[in-house]
This record gives C-alpha cells, structure tokens and sequence, in this order.
C-alpha cells in the first residue's frame, strides 16, 4: 500500500471556538467567515510561509449550499485575503468531510504533485439546517426494503445500533456525562487554547428606539457546549426524540453547532524551504461503507482499514478522537472493537463540544495535534461515522 | 347601515395582573386593541415590570387558551405603576381588575386620575363591590366617565359582560362601550343596576347555594346532584359542584361572602352562610381544579368525591334513577315540572326544589337587580351557560301553573324564605314575561323592548328569549336537509338542518339546488347556520337525521368546558357523522365513489358559479364543512372557529376538494419559487387533523385566506358575511376564472415527505397504516408521481383525491377505524 513518494507533515492547526446552533454565539456568522478567519489565523501560525507557494484549499462541507455554497473553500480562501493563485475546492463525505479534506491535501503532497496545502473544513448548522434548505428525496428508495435505510434520520439510526447492540438508556447518559464532564476540565485546565483562534463576532441589529444600527461585537474564544451541571438526573428526565419507546434523547446525541478549523500541510522540501516545524505526520487514512440504517457503526470497519492500511494496532494508539454522534454509536463501536475508553476523546467529545457536521473532521485534528504534543503522546486517531452508511479514520503521528 | 362606533377605543390598559386581568388583556389583544398590563413593580433591579411580564408569560399556559395565537401576546406590553403611569394617556380604555379591597382600589384611583386622558373610560371589573362606593373614591368630574364592567372568567370564552353605571356615570358613556364591547369584544352585554353580585353571579350563586341546601336536606351525594343538575337539564356537564371547583372554591366562598355581608336585608339572608363542609375544604387549601382537590379529586384513573359528613372521599358513581331520568326525558316543560313535584324519589323533590327556590328569588328579586327579565335570563344564560334562563322556563311550564305552585309551597312552607310572590308575578291575566313587544319590566311596568343602540341593528338575529319570535327571514326554498330564505332583499341565506350540520346527499342536493335558485333571482348566497357548528364534515350514509326541535343551545359556559375536548375529539365527531361503516359492509363501495364525485361536484359548484359565495363560520367547520369553507368565495368567521380537516383520523383523506385546495394556496404562496416549504405546512396540518383552535389559527393553518375576515361578535356574523357578499356582488362579480396550470410539487416532494413518514413509524411514533394514510395524503398533495413544478389541471387533483380515499376506505384498516369510532366513539390506532 506504500506508494506514497514523500509524507505530509501538518505545519499549522487551529479552529474556531464552537457554538451552538441554531441558536448560539456564531448564529449570525456566516460560514465563509468563519472559514477565512480559519485560513488567516493557520497561516498567521507559519507567517515564514510563501502564500503564493500554496497549491490548493480543500474545505470540508457537509451541505455545501446557501451561504455556505458556490465553493465556499475558494470564496473563503478570497475573503482571506490570499492570492489569487491559489486555487481551492469544497469536498462533501458528509460528517467526515473535514477529514477528507485534510486527507485529500496530505495526498496531494504525499503523490508528490503538491508541497504546501490547506485542509480545512466550515459549517454553519444554524444558517443551513441538517440537510438543507431542501430535501428533496428520491422516490426509487421506496420501491425496495433494501434502500429504505436512505430515508433515515440519523437518530433513528441510532436507536437502531442502540438495540442492536443493547446499548441501554443509562449506559449512553453516563457516557454522555462523562463527556461534558472532560470537556469541562480541558475547557478550564486551558487545553484548547493551543488550537482555538478567539474570534470577533460583530452583530448588526436594528435598534428601534433610535432608528439605527447598533453593532455588537463580542470576542468568543470558549466552546459553547459543555454544560456545567450535566447529570445522570437531568439526563434521566429528557425524552426519546426518534422513538416513542427508544433510549436516544437530545442529552445523549450530539449538539447541533457551527464551526470552522483548518490545517496546513506542507512536504519536508517545503518545510526546509520556509524554515517551518512539523507538528505532525500525516499517516493513513481509510472510509468504509455499512448499512445505512445502523450508520453509526462505521468506524467499527474503518478503523481496522486504516490499522491494516498503516501496519499499525489498536494498542498504537494513544489517542483516538471518536465522534460522538451519538453515545448509542460511540458505545457500540467502543464495545465492539475493544477500545480503552480513557483514550477515547480525553477533552470530551461531540456530545459536549458539539458536531459542526463538515468543518468537525478538521476541527478534531487540531485538537489530537495539539492535545498529544502537550502530553508528549505519539500515535493518535480521528474517526467518525457518516451519514448513508460509512466510516472513516485517520492517523496522525506526532513528532 | 353601516354602524360606526363613536368613541374609537385605539389603546387599553388594564391595571392588575392577576388572572382576571391577564385574560382581560388577552382578549383585548384578541380584538385587534394594543394593551398595557399593570403590575406592581417587581424587585429585579432594570426589569421593573417583571410581575407583569411574567403573568404575559403565563396566558400560554392557561386552558383554554386565552389568546387566539401565542404570538399576539407581544402586543400585551408589560408596564408597572412606577415607571409607566404616564402611558395611560395613550388609553381610551383602562380597566381595574386588582384585588376586591375599596382602599386598595381608591388608593389607586388617586394615583392614575392624573394620568388620564379627558375623555378615556375607567371601568372597575369589580364582582362585589359597589360602583358608587368606588366611584366615590373618584374626582367629581372624573365620576361621569366610570363605571363597572364585569368580565366572567374565562373572559375569551365567557358571552356575558355586566355593564354597570354609578351614580354619575355619562349615559353616553355607557352606550358607546356597549357599542364597543358588542363589536369590538364579542360579549353579550347587560345592563346591571349596581346591587352585590350584579346579576349573573346572583342568581348563578343563589341556584348553587340552594342546591347545597336541598342537597344536604335530601341526603343526596354531590355526584349524584351533579348528574342531576348537568346537560340532562340544559346546563353545563360541570353542573353544580364541578362548576364550583373549576370557579375555585375560594373565590366561590369570596362571592358568597359578598351576599352575606351586603344582603342583609334579602329574605333569603339565611342561606347565605358558607356551608362548613366548604368552608373547611377552603382552610385545608383544597381549593377545587387548580389545587388538585376540592370537592372532587382524581385517584388514580378514577375520580372521587366528598362526603360532608366523614370529609372523607368516595368512589364518584351516582346516577340518575331511571325513574327520575324517565321524568326529564319529558320535552314538554309543565308535564316534567308537574311530575318532578308530584314524584317522592329524593332526585326528583331535589330538583323541583332547586327550581322553585331559584324562581321564587329570581321573581322577587328582578325588579332591584335587573331593568327587565330578558337581562337576567341571558346574563344567566351567556354567564353561566344554562341553555334557557329562569324566566323562560317558567314562561314554558306555564306562567300562572308555576306561579300557583310556588305560592302553595310558601304557603306550605317549604320554600327557603316565606318572601312572596310580586304582584306582578301573582297577575291572573299574565302569560308570560317574554314576548315579541319585549320582555317585563318591574319598574317601569312594561315590556322592554331590545335595546334601540345602533349596535344592536349588526343583530338580525340575536339571542332571542322563549316567547320572541325565532323564526329566520322568509323561505325560498326548502327540503329536508337544508332551507334557503333571505330577509326581505336579495341575499340569499342557506342554512342546514341535518344534525351538527353535517354534508350528506340531501344537502349536497340541497346545496345545487339552492346555487340554481340564487343564480336565477338572487345576488348570491350565504352559507349560515341557526347555530353552530358550521358543520361537522360528511355523512355519506344517507338522509340527513334532521335536528332535533329544541332551541339552539346558547352554548357559552358549557362550551368553554367543552372547548378543548371537542377540539381534540374533532375527529371522533367527524368520523360519527362519516357514517360510512354500513355502506361499506353493504358493499356500496361504488355508491360511495358517486358521493364523493358529488361531494367534489357541490364544492366547484361554490367556487364556479356566477353568483358569489360566502361561507359564515362559527364553531366547528371540520372535514366536508371545511372543503365548502375553503371553496366560497370568501368566509367570514368568527374568532371562536374551529376549522380543520380532519379526514386522515379515521383513515381517510380529504376528498370534497380539500386537498386540491391546499395544492392551490401552495401554487399561490410560493408565487414561482419553491413549492416545499409551503407544502409542508399545509400537508402537516392535513396529515395531523388539526383543527384550528380560533380563526386566527385557522389563517395559520391555511384554511382560512388572509382575505377572510374575522369577527368578534357570533350574533353579527351575518351581518358582516351579507356584507362582504353584498361587496363581492356590487363589484360585478364573476366567478375566477378555471384554475388551468396549477404547478405540483412532484415526486422528489412525495419521496421527502414520505421519508419522514418512514422516521416516524420506525420509531413507533405511527402505525404502518398511519403512514398508508399519509403517505396517500401526500401523494394526492404532490400532484402524484410526476416531475417537480409540473403542471396539472383542478380535474387531475380531484381524481387523484378520489383515488387515494377509495383506495384507503377498501383497505380493512380503515375500515376497522371507522367500525370502532361509530361504535365506541374513540380513535382506532391500528
């Protein structure tokens, strides 16, 4: 499997800070914004960097439509203020797609056609709903059983691994538990702060006592979703949302929540060139396709691809960024492939930080990076599950 | 003809935020009127009218719904005494509604006076206290723009508003909020002469107060006077000791309080103590409905009630004796009475009991409280929801037989108090106190004519009394199943006579032959009923079961009761009247399909024709009802409608041309871009048989167009409907034109929606033939199975909706849902 002519070393990582959608801190922020202030603040980390030197942005976007559309990676990457030279593209594998992206510009380098590339991924779940301004279905999926797992709701795909692994109700609300309760040491015990770009959200709202516009700006530079107080109690009370007799509640799914992060990835000609440090190596990367009806489990087939793929094991890994989609999937791929949970998401996952759908593969990768260099670990993973029926994986090694 | 009303009422405030108040505020907004609620100022440091904020907060949760859409409450803004006094001079309104103390209500008096504007009203929603008392508490000048204005809890819902002068009070005053509480509120007004309790809550208080007494004299539990006392009689289902617990028992103890202290002199003053029984129910803070406990409390699944005697409660089971129940099922009113008094079973005496005492205070009393019979008969009526008032039903019995009986129980001495009879009463020559020429007046020794305001000329027919004419307008026309008459111009009024107005052949037959009849020597037709609901949808089983010969119910306090199950129940109602089980056992599946073709028939025939059509909407307007609603040129409603389609809870889908009707508004709102987003809405109100809970709502949902007007007032919808008619007419009216090219939705749409119908029934939320049902639902609303924003024709949805509704009544679920609700009045999940 070793084609590769050179590695890809990520030279930069950073993200936003995450918000909640559709109501939180970003609820006015347009993705593109977000996307260029992820690009400005990458770069800025690598200033020795040649602008023109860079071949490509790939951008992540999981529903790469309204402000989020047109090639969101090129219109960011303009507002960016980088040159017009450099060329950019959007990619979608849904709730992967940060990590495909990041992937796909490791590849670049490593096919060597390629020595200075931005993966990055952006999504505003609160200006574009979970699947558009329109679904618009294809009515062939009902003419059979088969392809009936298409029309699905992530949730009720949930509830499906959740009975198919007997995922109980308690087992995903402490897991759901535990994950805010990480979120929020990391959150205090500084551990973002190496990747988060703080961002200024500036605000025009009329005000109609005076007839103007006022402007508020307010610096955000803190995840919104870890939730102080998260209890087995107060999970205990929410209500199944995708089931009347299921075990999948708001508490225990992923938050809804806008997000941008971005990664440079650069060759070793090109790290002598510039003078640059490599944070880390790219390794290998692998997606996989399951049912769509029990999505969820995708990473319990990606995660072994990679492995074999990369000649690595399991006991490789340090640390492993596992989105939680939902505790239901988490628990059945934890269970299933035999995972230490304590190197499972370490700052808390999805279900506390938040799932901005196509921008989270890039936004994981700055917070192993970063995570593992603090904690002088080695060998780390970023692996989701994606909608329709697939998973994917990547591996990182850090220097 | 147009009546303008003089003094414009453009902004409101009501001062006091507490319940009354609150739902006062509510229903001004209800009315299209901005509105201020007073509070006293909250202790949160920059949010002064929290207190007032918060009971804003508090209208959502309150049922039934005090406002006709949540989001009217932003026009209720929050304000408090210390900071916003000022904005009282905007208010040509302000209403009183704080706690009943006369120094607390005169202390804030002295505060506001100074903030009035010259002309603005001031009213006092006092229910005990005297409006001279309060009045006195009032600048001289200030006195002559002040007056009482009683609002029945719960003030959307309940018809009755007391209107009540002081001593200064501006005649002119007086006539131009009736004006405005009559058009702009809705409410059925009566005058009041300034005595405790005013009317309504004297007489409604005293009928209660004597049940207790005769109940504990007869040794008859409150379950079992409560059976008694309910709709077998004319009067709400809560009847008396239920009543009493939704009132609460504490402000039933308060009003009680108000006779005994302030009717010291009244005959009857002895009754007037709290029974003990309800007095300690009160200390124990069991104070009916909002505590949880009262009189009655739930166990489990099953409802118990008191027994004074241990306080202790018992398994609530008593019911009327059949020999008793065989007496009440007497239409005719002297045989009942005279078999109720001849009768020695205890249930029997209890209510001939009840109804003599009630009588006997209402005969002594009318001349000191009331101008004349009619007002307190119809503020007993809209107040307390009896469907006939004290004096009509004496008036029914025979007014000189009643009389002789209650004269030989004082004589007796049976009666609660020896007071007699008024020489009025005792007249040998007298029939009666209600008639055509108007209705007794002690005082002035006459019949009372109906009040000349211009208002009332909005009025063709009101609520009218036993012994005035109830007849409607002239006939044009009549069958079984429906009447056309107008009143003397050439409007044409349709009315039907089936049962809860439901559509079966005879009146689509009725409504074709009615369309004929109008286009040859009318200027158009309106479609109104005597009374409501507007209708309750189809009845394909054949002739229409004429209604029943009694007056229409005034429905007011019952209705408020009944509100929010019948809005629930909407569907079991509708699937009764859908009566198609025995048709379809019969095998008359084919003679179905020729009904719903004519069902469609008769709604293009209200859109097509060359006369206009305007459908006049009050109460209920489900399934069939609502298709006709949608396909008049315009309706007029009134805010307490109820309109939905609600086909798919048996198992059907709408097939009168619903469903094409929502593809056209989704055409129509979408203009040229995407037809989804509209669609959706549409298609889930129709998938989820929701029915509008106003006319608000009804705009909401799509069954009514932003071009239908609402009215406040039932008695003026045809009024207002005949106007419109007359406006549509007088413009040249021409049917629209053939609707050619309606754009559809299409398969993608089909398969969207059908894909969160697969969500739901994996997560059990809906059975597999729910989703059979919504998924023809869609398919019918998509256009089929063709491209999006393909182009079909009025023909091709029509044929489409007779298919899908053929299809589903074939399959034996449907079936199943539709034998199980006729049978047992409950929804089938299946």
């Amino acid at each position: 499997m070793e084609k590769q002519i050179q590695d890809a070393y990520i030279v930069a990582a950073v993200r936003t800070p995450v918000g909640k959608a559709p109501r939180g801190m970003f609820r006015a922020v347009r993705p593109d914004d977000m996307l260029a202030h992820v690009l400005t603040e990458a770069l800025a980390r690598v200033p020795s960097v040649d602008r023109e030197a860079i071949d490509d942005v790939v951008v992540g976007c999981a529903i790469p439509e309204a402000e989020q559309g047109m090639n969101v990676a090129r219109i960011g990457l303009l507002l960016a203020g980088l040159p017009r030279s450099v060329s950019g593209m959007t990619v979608n594998r849904f709730c992967s797609s940060g990590l495909q992206a990041v992937a796909i510009a490791a590849d670049r380098i490593r096919l060597g056609e390629a020595d200075v590339m931005i993966g990055a991924g952006t999504e505003s779940m609160s200006m574009i709903p979970m699947g558009g301004h329109k679904i618009a279905m294809n009515e062939a999926i009902f003419r059979s059983d088969e392809n009936i797992g298409i029309a699905y709701g992530m949730g009720v795909t949930a509830e499906k691994v959740a009975a198919k692994w007997h995922v109980e109700r308690e087992a995903q609300d402490a897991f759901a538990v535990e994950s805010h309760r990480r979120a929020i040491a990391a959150t205090e015990a500084g551990e973002f702060r190496d990747e988060i770009a703080p961002y200024r959200v500036r605000t025009m709202v009329p005000d109609l006592e005076t007839g103007e516009v006022r402007t508020i700006e307010r610096l955000v530079s803190d995840d919104e979703g870890p939730r102080p107080g998260t209890s087995m109690d107060v999970l205990a009370k929410l209500r199944p949302v995708f089931a009347a007799k299921g075990s999948v509640t708001a508490g225990n799914s992923s938050q809804t929540s806008d997000g941008a992060g971005a990664v440079v990835l650069a060759s070793e000609a090109a790290i002598k060139r510039f003078g640059l440090t490599p944070l880390a190596r790219f390794v290998g990367y692998a997606v996989a396709g399951v049912p769509p009806e029990i999505m969820g489990i995708g990473p319990i087939e990606a995660i072994p691809k990679v492995l074999r793929q990369t000649g690595r094991s399991l006991a490789d890994l340090d640390w492993i960024e596992l989105n939680e989609a939902f505790a239901a999937q988490s628990l059945a791929v934890i269970r299933e492939l035999d995972i230490d949970p304590s190197r499972v998401n370490p700052q808390g996952g999805a279900i506390a930080l938040g799932h901005p759908l196509g921008a989270t593969g890039a936004i994981r990768v700055s917070t192993l990076v970063h995570g593992m260099r603090r904690r002088r670990q080695h060998l780390g993973m970023v692996t989701m599950c994606v909608g329709t029926g697939m998973g994917a994986a990547g591996v990182f090694e850090v220097l | 003809m147009v009546q303008v009303m003089k003094h414009e009422i453009r902004r409101a405030a009501v001062l006091g935020a507490g319940v009354m108040g609150a739902q006062i505020a509510a229903h001004l907004v209800n009315a299209g009127v901005p509105t201020l609620l007073f509070e006293l100022p909250g202790r949160e440091a920059g949010d002064g009218s929290g207190p007032a904020r918060r009971a804003i907060e508090g209208l959502a949760k309150l049922d039934p719904a005090p406002l006709a859409l949540p989001s009217l409450a932003e026009h209720v803004q929050p304000a408090n005494y210390d900071e916003h006094l000022g904005r009282l001079s905007d208010c040509d309104l302000v209403i009183e509604a704080i706690s009943e103390r006369l120094d607390w209500k005169h202390q804030l008096y002295e505060r506001i006076v100074p903030h009035l504007a010259a002309d603005a009203i001031l009213a006092s929603n006092t229910s005990g206290l005297s409006i001279a008392d309060l009045a006195s508490g009032l600048p001289a000048e200030r006195q002559s723009r002040f007056c009482g204005l009683h609002f029945f809890n719960p003030p959307r819902y309940m018809h009755l508003v007391e209107l009540i002068p002081g001593p200064a009070t501006s005649a002119r005053l007086m006539d131009d909020l009736e004006s405005f509480l009559v058009t702009g509120l809705g409410k059925g007004v009566v005058r009041a002469k300034d005595t405790p309790n005013f009317i309504g809550n004297r007489i409604g208080v005293f009928s209660i107060l004597a049940a207790f007494h005769h109940t504990q004299a007869l040794g008859l539990g409150f379950d079992e006077v409560d059976a008694l006392t309910g709709v077998r009689i004319g009067r709400p289902k809560s009847a008396t000791y239920r009543t009493a617990d939704v009132v609460g028992l504490d402000t039933l103890v308060h009003v009680i309080g108000t006779m005994e202290r302030a009717l010291t002199e009244d005959p009857w003053h002895a009754m007037f103590p709290v029974p003990a029984w309800l007095g300690r129910l009160v200390e124990e803070g069991a104070l009916g409905q909002k505590s949880g406990r009262g009189i009655y409390r739930k166990a489990g699944r099953d409802i118990q009630v008191l027994d004074p005697d241990s306080m202790d409660y018992r398994p609530a089971d008593r019911v009327i004796a059949p020999e008793v129940d065989a007496i009440l099922k007497d239409r005719d009113a002297a045989r009942r009475l005279s078999a109720l008094r001849g009768s020695e079973h205890p249930q029997a005496r209890f209510l001939w009991n009840v109804t003599r005492d009630t009588l006997h205070y209402c005969a002594c009393h009318l001349e000191s409280i009331a101008d004349n019979a009619r007002d307190l008969d119809l503020a007993i009526r809209w107040g307390f929801g009896w469907q006939e008032g004290p004096f009509e039903l004496w008036q029914s019995v025979g007014w000189q037989q009643m009389a002789r009986w209650i004269v030989e129980d004082i004589r007796a001495g049976s009666t609660l108090a020896s007071a007699p009879l008024p020489d009025w009463a005792l007249d040998t020559t007298r029939t009666g106190v209600h008639g055509n020429e108007g209705s007794w007046s002690p005082l002035g020794r006459l019949q009372r004519p109906r009040s000349a305001l211009p208002v009332y000329r909005r009025q063709p027919f009101p609520d009218r009394v036993v012994g005035e004419d109830r007849t409607f307008g002239t006939t044009v026309f009549e069958s079984d199943a429906v009447r056309l008459w107008t009143t003397g111009d050439d409007i044409g009024v349709l009315s039907f006579k089936s049962k809860m107005h439901a559509i079966g052949e005879d009146v689509l037959d009725g409504v074709a032959e009615a369309v004929d009849e109008a286009e040859r020597s009318l200027a158009g037709l309106v479609l109104w009923q005597t009374e409501a609901p507007f209708s309750v949808g189809a009845n394909l089983s054949g002739p229409s079961a004429p209604k029943s010969g009694r007056p229409p119910p005034t429905a007011l306090g019952s209705m408020v009761k009944r509100l929010r199950r019948e809005a629930e129940s909407a569907i079991l109602k509708a699937a009764r009247r859908l009566n198609v089980a025995d048709a379809l056992m019969a095998g008359r599946l084919e003679k179905i399909e020729s009904v719903v073709s004519q069902f469609q028939a008769t709604s293009q025939l209200l859109r097509y024709c060359r006369i206009p059509t305007v459908a006049a909407v009050d109460g209920m307007a489900l399934g069939g009802g609502c298709e006709f609603v949608m396909h008049c040129d315009r309706a007029v409603a009134t805010l307490e409608s109820y309109i939905g389609l609600v086909e798919v809870g048996v198992g059907l889908v709408p097939a009168g041309g619903g469903c094409k009707e929502l593809v056209m508004r989704t055409a129509a709102d979408a203009r040229d871009g995407d037809l989804f987003p509209f669609l959706r809405g549409y298609f889930q109100a129709a998938a989820t048989a929701e029915v509008g809970r106003s006319a608000h709502h009804a705009r909401r949902l799509g069954y009514l167009r932003a071009s239908d007007p609402i009215v406040m007032n039932r008695s003026e919808l045809l009024h207002v409907a005949k106007a419109e008619l007359t406006a549509l007419a007088e413009r040249g009216y021409r049917p629209p034109l053939p609707a050619r090219s309606i754009r559809v939705a299409g398969r993608s749409a089909l398969a969207t929606l059908k894909a969160h119908l697969v969500n739901l029934c994996a997560g059990e939320f809906i059975s597999d033939h729910d989703y059979q049902v919504a998924s023809r639902l869609a398919h019918v609303m998509c256009g089929g199975i063709v491209e999006e924003n393909s182009t079909v024709d009025e023909a091709w949805l029509l044929a489409l909706e007779r298919t899908a509704f053929m299809e589903l009544l074939a399959t034996e679920k449907t079936q199943a849902r539709i034998e199980h609700t006729l049978r047992t009045g409950k929804p089938l999940r299946n």
